[in-house]
Parts: structure tokens; C-alpha cells; sequence
């Protein structure tokens, strides 16, 4: 029975680390730097996931709601821009705070000012207000605080 | 020699009387005991039947069928009632109508003998402030019978949407029905009331199968009677019911069947493939849950403003303001969103519009915002606000308050440099109803100014081009409405819903006038609704209107621009219907 299997990815980062070495290193201390290298990527890792499990949440909370007390009062929904430029999470040197720059469609909703008969008679019938859409780049500031990411602020720029 | 039965005022100044429950009850007696009237012969072929309808969300009514004038009704499983009731068939549609003695509720129910299913409209009476007011409340179901029972149900539709007819009931009544809303209808009463002004009521429209359709009407803010019949579209062909009050307080009960004819058909601007009904959602409970007959209704007199002379007097004195800045975009531009520029063209000119049968009024135009006006050439220059829109080249559409005239008039003109012709709608105040109601009259005339010779004969005329012609404007995001001119003196106009339904609707006299060929002059007066004068000078060679509106309420009375890109929705055939063609 032969064994032909892919090398693990923690057996690749170490082998890598190992190449690495400068010549006359010995081994245990590169085992704990590739180690160390590691915790911090997978925490990377952790933060991103939280961060963008965190937006998520967000997103669905502001369709939900119908909104989002920290942004403009019209604003009724969120959507990603899939022609926009990518999602970015940029984190701080302490890894304590970060910020989410994502470009995206806001969807605004205008009450009619009902100063003629016509706006009168939409909100009449239950459609006083005109939605539109427009092309945003969203920021928000993330903090990490006792070991989760919570949203700290959040704002829109026209694009 | 009989003559046009003209009614002495408009359906919305007719004061119907507030009829208490007993005076209803007292008067429905007897004609729940008999039955509707029907110039028609009532159909006897239900006659020693037996139905039960199961409808969803409502009742189950048991009926027997004793006579061709008598039936017997058990509501669920409750006391059985003898009623008059008659019917009318066509085709393999039945309908039948009766009232529940002792009450003041009844109804009619539409059987589809091919597929089992039934629409039954429950009616009553004193369900609204004013008990005179048909309440209704639609359920759909089905007629039990042997087999399973039918899953399909006949259902609200927008497929009428855009329709309208002429019809000629077995009665002798004649109208024209415009179905311009899925959630309303504009009707003409042309042999009751001459057909001279047209009337909005909310309506229901409901698809039985593809050949035949249900529409109701409720008169609300007039008598309250409700009207009900089935369409056979390829037949053109109705049957029907109408109950309520008439003006003078008489009881109207009866069946009709009509022959109608097709007056055309218009766009509608739902997406493809939306043929959904009902687009105004109805309002519900404080619980969230649906109220039996609840619908949103338009009761504009409820809200308007009404004011005395005197207030009028001091508010025009005191807040009078033309052409006051706006918020340029979104929800708070109006019915300036879409404007057309202001033009400064007319600044440093001057000349004398001088109207046949009206006053010469000299202008001096200090610049693009300010005027000098000055009436028969007595008194002095007096100092107005003015815009002026350039509608087509060398046709303007200028306006401005007459401060001092005693009923605070305002000039709304059409001023024409290459034919030397001027229209002007004048506003005034201190009509005979309200006295912040706007009133307005047709002024023809001619440009007297330097280097421009005048037609001795010639002038802007009435006409009758624009008669059933269906034109949406859209103001500003959010804000298109639909103008329906309905006869030869009606603006009809309908909002639409956010998806492109048409909502609710409603009507004003109105006055159309010939300006060149592709640009018409036009108002309408929103007479308890309001009291606004809407004008809008509509040049179909550019899809685009330059409007003024003049308006008095309890904040000031003011002139505003207005304006919209518009579409041609189509046009109702309906020039044979009147006399007067031009």
C-alpha cells in the first residue's frame, strides 16, 4: 500500500521556516519561530472571520431595521458593490482596532414634501416617500474589546 | 322639449344628505323583500336550487332558490332568512343580489358555473361616518359540489388597467368608464348628468378568467352607491348592480345588463409580467390584521383648507410670495423637480397683452425676476415677481400675482411672439364655496409691442384635441401622476404606486386651449380638493410642460413653478360622445 498524500499546510509553513534558516541555526528555535508566525496568522485569520461575520451581522441588522442610527436617517439598505473596488480590512499595529473600507450601493429613501395635492395623495395611499440608489464607500471602525470586534463607527462617502 | 339633464353642481358640491341608520333601515325594508328592480328580465334558471359557497377568510352561505324573485339564505349555521333577490346570467357567469332582511347588509355573488368559483361581495351600509356610504368586502371561494374542491380562486388583477368603455345599460343610463388605476376608475355619467364633468371613485378590479373580469365602484365623498358588474370581454357585454342613495335621498336598487363599446386602451407601467392587483394596501388594526371592507379612500374636502374673505384677504395682504426658491432635488423640489429653466429673455422688453373682453395689461420687464404691470392703462406701474419658461421657441409661459386686485388675481399667460396670440387662465379668489378656492377664466388676446403686427382674427382657440388623451408626468423622483382628460372640461389625474401601478385618482373641471400644432395650454381647477389652479403649457414636440400653479391655504397664497418630462400613454377614442368638436 503506497501512502500518497499532500503534506499538511502546519507541515509546509515548518518545512518553509526550516528552509528559511540561516545556515548554523539549530532547529528548536526555528520550530518556535515558525510557531509563533503561525499563532499570529491564524489570529489574523480569527479577526478577519470575526470582522466579517461582524459586517455581515451588521448588514443584516440595517435591512432589518431599516437603517442604522450612526448613518443618515434616509438611508434604508446596504448592499455590496460588486463592481466597486475590493473589500479591505486594515488592522492596527496592535491588532486592538481595525478598519473595513467596502464599496457598495446605499439605497436612500426621500419623504415627499407634501406641498401639492399629488405628494398628498401618495401619502395617502401609502407611498409618500421615493427610494433611490447611489454608489457609496462605506468605513467602519472596528475595536477589539474583551476579545471581540464591536463596530465603533460607521460612515458614508459618495463615490 | 327636453333638454341635457345638466345637474345645478358638481357631484362634490352636491350636500348629500347624512342619513341616519333608522332612516336607511326604514328604507330598505321593503326592497329587501322584494328584491332589485331589473329592466331585464330576471333569469329563473337558479330557480329550485341549492348552493353552498365556501369562501376563504369569510362566510359560508347557503342558498335555496324558491322563485325566480325569493331565495333563502342560512349565513354558516345560522338562522335561514327569506330575501327578494334577482339574478342575471351571461354566458356561464351568474350573478345574483340580494339584501338580508332586518339588516342593512346584503349580497351579490358572482358564480362561474364552468369552473365552481364565486366572488361574493358582501355590501352594508352605516359601516362609515356617513352610513350612506356603500361599505364593501370581497371573499373568494368556491361552490361545493360533488367533485374536490377547486384550488384556483378568481382573484384581484391589474389586467383592466388601462381600459375604457362606453356602455348603454339595458336602462336607459349611458356612461363612459375610463380604468385608468388598478385601484380606482374615472366615470362620466352622460345620460344622468349630461357628461360634462367626469368623477373618480375607488374601485376593485378582479380577474374571473381571461375572457371575463368584475369591477366594483363606491361614489365615496359623493352619494356613497356602489356599482357592480361583470365584463364579458370579447362580448363587450355587462352584467350588473347598483345600490345606494341618489341625491335626493331615493333608494336605488337594481340589476342591468349593457352593451358597451371599447373606447380604447392605454399603457400601463407595471414591469412585465406584474399582473397584480390591489396596489393600495388597505389599512389594518391596531392588531396588524385586515379590517373587514377597509380600503384607503381620497376624501380631499376632509383635509383642505377652507377659508373665509377675510382671512383670505389678510393671508394674500400679509404672505403673498411668487416663485420662492426650492429645495432643487428630491422630496422637497415638488412639482419643480423636472422644471424647465427660468428664462431671462423677456428682460429689458415691453409690450401690451390685449385681451378680447378683458383687460390690456402693459408689462415692463425690469429683468429676469421683476415686472411692472399696469391695467388699461389707469393707475400706476405696479412691481410683481415674475417667470417666465420658454416652451418652444418664441412661445413663453410667464406668470405673476396682481397684488391689490380684489380678488388677488393671478396671471397665468401663454405668450405667443411668432403668432403675436396671448391666452391667459386668470386666477382669482373669493369663489362662491371657499374663498381660498381658486376660480380661473379664459382670456384670448393679442401682443401689441414694437416690430410685431397682431392677427386682426385670429386667436388661440379651444379645443378638443387633447380630449381622452392620457399623458404621465413625472415632477421629480417619486412624484409621476397620469393626466386623463376625460370630456371636453375634465382633468383627471392618477398617482402611481411606487411599482407602476396606477393608484388613486382624482378630477377637476378643466380648460384646454390650442397653442400650435403639438402645444396645448391647459388648467385644472382642484374644486374642494385643494383649491389649487394647476396650469401647464404642454409642448408634445419636446415630451416636456412648463406648469404654474396658484394656490391660497392657510399659510400664504403663492405662485410656483412646476414642471414635468411627460409620456403619451395613449388615448380613449371618445370624441363622438360629445357634440362640440374642435
Amino acid at each position: 500500500m503506497s501512502r500518497n498524500c499532500s503534506p499538511t499546510r502546519r507541515e509546509f509553513l515548518a518545512r518553509g521556516a526550516f528552509l528559511a534558516l540561516p545556515a548554523g541555526a539549530t532547529l528548536i528555535p526555528a520550530v518556535a519561530l515558525a510557531d509563533d508566525a503561525l499563532h499570529a496568522r491564524v489570529k489574523r485569520l480569527e479577526d478577519e472571520a470575526a470582522i466579517r461575520d461582524l459586517h455581515q451581522s451588521w448588514l443584516r441588522q440595517v435591512h432589518r431595521a431599516g437603517g442604522d442610527a450612526r448613518l443618515e436617517p434616509s438611508l434604508r439598505g446596504v448592499l455590496p458593490d460588486q463592481a466597486g473596488a475590493p473589500d479591505t480590512v486594515e488592522f492596527s499595529a496592535d491588532g486592538a482596532s481595525a478598519i473595513g473600507s467596502y464599496d457598495c450601493l446605499v439605497e436612500t429613501e426621500t419623504s415627499l414634501w407634501p406641498d401639492c395635492t399629488l405628494a398628498q395623495m401618495a401619502h395617502v395611499q401609502g407611498h409618500g416617500a421615493t427610494r433611490s440608489t447611489e454608489r457609496r464607500r462605506l468605513r467602519l471602525d472596528y475595536i477589539k474589546s474583551a476579545g471581540s470586534w464591536k463596530i465603533a463607527r460607521v460612515t458614508a462617502q459618495p463615490l | 322639449m327636453p333638454g341635457t339633464p345638466y345637474p345645478k353642481r358638481p357631484m362634490y358640491r352636491i350636500a348629500y344628505t347624512r342619513l341616519t341608520g333608522e332612516q336607511i333601515a326604514a328604507r330598505l325594508e321593503p326592497v329587501s323583500a322584494r328584491g332589485p328592480a331589473s329592466a331585464s328580465a330576471p333569469e329563473a334558471d337558479l330557480v329550485g336550487k341549492s348552493l353552498r359557497i365556501i369562501t376563504d377568510d369569510g362566510p359560508t352561505l347557503s342558498y335555496g332558490f324558491a322563485s325566480p324573485t325569493r331565495l333563502s339564505i342560512a349565513e354558516e349555521r345560522g338562522t335561514l332568512a327569506h330575501a327578494g333577490y334577482g339574478s342575471l346570467r351571461m354566458g356561464h357567469i351568474s350573478l345574483f343580489s340580494h339584501m338580508i332582511p332586518g339588516t342593512q347588509r346584503g349580497y351579490t355573488v358572482v358564480w362561474d358555473r364552468n369552473s365552481s368559483l364565486a366572488s361574493v361581495i358582501e355590501l352594508w351600509f352605516s359601516g362609515y361616518e356617513d352610513n350612506r356610504e356603500l361599505q364593501r368586502q370581497i371573499y373568494y371561494g368556491y361552490v361545493d359540489g360533488d367533485g374536490e374542491a377547486p384550488r384556483e380562486r378568481h382573484a384581484p388583477t391589474d389586467r383592466l388597467e388601462g381600459r375604457g368603455y362606453f356602455w348603454r345599460q339595458d336602462n336607459g343610463v349611458e356612461t363612459l368608464e375610463y380604468y385608468p388605476s388598478a385601484g380606482y376608475s374615472h366615470f362620466v355619467e352622460l345620460s344622468r348628468t349630461g357628461g360634462e364633468l367626469g368623477y373618480c371613485a375607488p374601485s376593485d378590479y378582479v380577474r374571473l378568467d381571461d375572457g371575463h373580469f368584475l369591477y366594483t365602484r363606491t361614489e365615496c365623498e359623493f352619494s356613497g352607491t356602489f356599482t357592480a358588474y361583470v365584463i364579458d370581454m370579447n362580448r363587450t357585454q355587462q352584467i350588473g348592480v347598483r345600490l345606494g342613495f341618489d341625491e335626493a335621498d331615493h333608494l336605488q336598487y337594481y340589476l342591468f345588463r349593457g352593451q358597451g363599446d371599447i373606447v380604447g386602451q392605454i399603457a400601463r407601467f407595471e414591469k412585465f409580467g406584474d399582473y397584480s392587483g390591489d396596489p393600495i394596501p388597505a389599512p389594518k388594526g391596531a392588531d396588524g390584521k385586515a379590517i373587514k371592507g377597509a380600503r384607503r379612500v381620497y376624501r380631499p374636502l376632509r383635509t383642505m383648507d377652507k377659508l373665509t374673505r377675510e382671512q383670505v384677504a389678510r393671508i394674500a395682504q400679509e404672505h403673498s410670495t411668487a416663485f420662492a426658491a426650492r429645495a432643487a432635488t428630491g422630496g422637497a423640489a415638488g412639482m419643480a423637480g423636472n422644471a424647465l429653466p427660468a428664462s431671462a429673455a423677456l428682460a429689458g422688453k415691453s409690450f401690451i397683452l390685449r385681451y378680447d373682453n378683458g383687460p390690456a395689461m402693459a408689462y415692463r420687464f425690469d429683468d429676469a425676476g421683476q415686472l411692472s404691470w399696469r391695467r388699461d392703462d389707469e393707475g400706476d406701474w405696479t412691481r410683481a415677481r415674475y417667470q417666465a419658461f420658454e416652451v418652444a421657441p418664441g412661445l413663453f409661459l410667464l406668470g405673476h400675482l396682481l397684488q391689490g386686485a380684489p380678488n388677488h388675481d393671478g396671471h397665468i399667460i401663454a405668450v405667443d411672439f411668432q403668432q403675436g396670440l396671448v391666452t391667459c387662465y386668470n386666477g382669482f379668489l373669493n369663489t362662491p364655496y371657499f374663498a381660498n378656492e381658486a376660480g380661473a377664466r379664459t382670456l384670448f388676446g393679442v401682443v401689441e409691442m414694437e416690430g410685431l403686427q397682431p392677427p386682426l382674427y385670429r386667436r388661440h382657440a379651444r379645443t378638443t384635441e387633447m380630449l381622452g388623451r392620457c399623458i404621465t408626468y413625472s415632477y421629480a423622483p417619486g412624484l409621476t401622476s397620469m393626466h386623463l382628460y376625460s370630456t371636453p372640461h375634465t382633468v383627471s389625474w392618477i398617482i402611481f404606486t411606487p411599482d407602476g401601478h396606477g393608484g388613486m385618482e382624482w378630477s377637476g373641471p378643466g380648460d384646454f386651449v390650442k397653442i400650435r400644432d403639438g402645444v396645448y395650454f391647459m388648467y385644472w381647477l382642484e374644486e374642494a380638493c385643494n383649491g389649487t389652479l394647476g396650469t401647464v403649457l404642454l409642448n408634445l414636440n419636446i415630451m416636456h410642460d412648463a406648469g404654474i400653479g396658484y394656490f391660497c391655504g392657510s399659510r400664504g397664497l403663492n405662485m410656483s413653478q412646476i414642471g414635468a418630462i411627460v409620456r403619451h400613454a395613449g388615448k380613449f377614442d371618445v370624441e363622438r360622445y360629445f357634440q362640440i368638436r374642435t
